[in-house]
């Protein structure tokens, strides 16, 4: 048990030692070399920024963040229907599958300038293009989770006289709940991927946008200042599944839990 | 061969036949298992041992024949029966108790009702311990523990048994053999127990059938006339190795066919 903590403990010192270092190594060649902060600021500016323009920050920050939050839910609860549909029906597994996984190729992003064409600049191309790369990881890591069940598994609930009903939430739904996990740890930094990458081209405000326009006005500092507060967002929204996956997944050991086929 | 007496016969397959497609896997299989009689089917790997077992449960189809229970036909899954498969088949997710439990919760019987007997028969095949432990904190030879506990909780009148400890090792495997004897002589069944192993039949059984190459048919049959209860005492004495050599030779005949 004691090795075990200090194990962990040791497992989180280490990281946490390096991004230190490299962070005070940074201040360093910053102020040695008088590096002028429109090329790159200093750590200790990047968190004055932080502090003095945090106003117009957050402002930005929650836009983004809701876009985030609600193109995530939209496809966890897509993916895991069409899962569920997958799984049921043949004709969609075998029509539809094979369609989705070529569909991986093309590169999503590159949609959002036709997005802006079909439905103008705004919410809802952010929206749709986070949903859009969201939505594959989510419906594929889910639908394995429902079907890869052992026939043994199948054959005893059978002879125990399972119902359909029963088979599907007593063994399909916690058969697929880590592979569900899984899908949703990949999903949450790709949408907010989505969103930001639509901001930049199809927003009046959120993040992406305040970075775009930061940049054209040269103002490293706050843009330094925008994708930090963005990757503390996006480190706490894993984190909060991570921990939900912690509860949910109790039978696994956490060093088994890890996100499967990306997207 | 004696013929069991109608009164007592609880489990009859008459003339079954099997085929995959154009695989003949069973052909002409009869036999009849009395109430509370331990009977094993040893057969050499591929013959068809499962398939007939997995018929018995009616969870697959004969080719031909007839099957029946009490008189009735097996025509599907029935709650009077209780399997346990080669591999304990325990659902990760569930505690041991929760496993044992499984079949209760499918046949919507009352939970609360049937705990209690739950851990009895956990106490019964000693893991009672570990009632609130998740599988993959048990051993190998303790998960088909509770894989026969949760056989046994609906309390089924029969109970088909394949190759259940052919997946530990040999220590492990004569001690559950054991404590299966021990089990079934307080909680007494009709048990189908299916395996490769010439001792383990010898030891557990009443009656000892002895299945050819595939296509599986019936090459001899053995009543084995040893006091119970058995121990691992018995394993060393004459009368026992005299059957262990009469099956090995019956299986040698079929092999030569
Ligand atoms: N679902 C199936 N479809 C087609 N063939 C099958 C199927 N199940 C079993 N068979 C075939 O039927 C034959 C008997 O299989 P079975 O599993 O009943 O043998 P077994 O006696 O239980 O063997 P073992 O001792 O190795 O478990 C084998 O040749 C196998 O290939
Ligand atoms: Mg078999």
């Amino acid at each position: 048990m004691l090795t075990d903590a200090r194990k962990k403990f040791l497992d989180l010192l280490w990281p946490i030692l390096i991004s230190v270092l490299m962070i005070a190594g940074w201040e360093l060649i910053v102020r040695a070399l008088g590096v002028r902060s429109i090329i790159l600021p200093s750590p200790s500016r990047i968190v004055e920024t932080l502090i003095e323009r945090h106003d117009l920050l957050l402002a930005n920050l929650w836009p983004s963040l809701y876009l985030t939050v609600i193109g995530f839910a939209l496809s966890v609860g897509g993916g895991i229907l069409v899962a569920v549909l997958i799984t049921y029906s043949s004709f969609l597994r075998r029509g539809f599958y094979p369609i989705i996984i070529v569909s991986q190729v093309v590169p999503k992003i590159s949609i959002a300038p036709l997005f802006i064409v079909w439905f103008g600049t705004g919410a809802v191309s952010c929206l749709l293009l986070a949903f859009l790369i969201t939505f594959f990881p989510m419906t594929i890591n889910s639908a394995l989770g429902f079907q890869s069940i052992d026939e043994d598994i199948h054959l005893m609930a059978r002879t125990f006289m399972a119902s359909p009903w029963q088979v599907f939430w007593k063994i399909r739904m916690p058969n697929a709940l880590p592979h569900i996990f899984g899908g949703m740890k990949i999903s949450i930094t790709l949408a907010i991927i989505g969103v930001i990458v639509s901001e930049f081209v199809a927003s009046q405000q959120g993040i992406g946008y305040l970075i775009k326009l930061a940049g054209g006005m040269l103002d490293t500092p706050l843009m330094m200042a925008s994708i930090t507060i963005l990757s503390i967002a996006g480190l706490l929204l894993y984190g909060l599944i991570a921990l939900v996956e912690q509860r949910a997944v109790y039978w696994q050991k956490s060093s088994d839990i890890s996100g499967s086929a990306g997207g | 061969m004696e013929r069991i007496e109608a009164a007592s016969l609880v489990l009859r397959v008459k003339s079954v036949r099997k085929l995959y497609g154009a695989l003949e896997a069973i052909r002409n299989v009869s036999l009849d298992v009395a109430t509370n009689e331990f009977v094993s089917i040893l057969g050499p790997s591929g013959c068809g041992k499962s398939t007939l077992l997995m018929m018995v449960a009616g969870v697959v189809d004969k080719s031909a024949g007839e099957i029946s229970i009490n008189d009735a036909p097996v025509t599907g899954p029935r709650p009077d029966i209780g399997v346990v498969f080669q591999q304990p088949v325990l659902l990760p997710w569930r505690t041991v108790l929760d496993n044992v439990l499984f079949p209760i919760e499918l046949l919507k019987a009352s939970r609360a009702k049937y705990t209690e007997r739950a851990m009895e028969l956990l106490a019964m095949a000693k893991i009672h311990d570990f009632a609130d432990h998740l599988p993959r904190q048990l051993s190998g030879g303790m998960r088909q523990r509770v894989s026969i506990c949760r056989a046994l909780i609906h309390d089924p009148g029969i109970l088909l048994m394949d190759e259940p400890f052919s997946a530990l090792d040999a220590i492990t495997r004569d001690e559950m053999g054991v404590e299966l004897s021990r089990i079934w002589q307080a909680n007494r069944k009709t048990v189908l127990f299916v395996t490769h192993s010439i001792r383990e039949a010898a030891f557990l059984s009443d009656r000892v059938i002895v299945m050819g190459r595939r296509p599986a048919t019936i090459v001899e049959e053995v009543k084995i006339e040893l006091p119970r209860p058995r121990d691992i005492a018995l394993m060393e004495s004459e009368p026992f190795n005299s059957y262990v050599r009469r099956l090995r030779k019956a299986i040698e005949a079929s092999h030569a066919h």
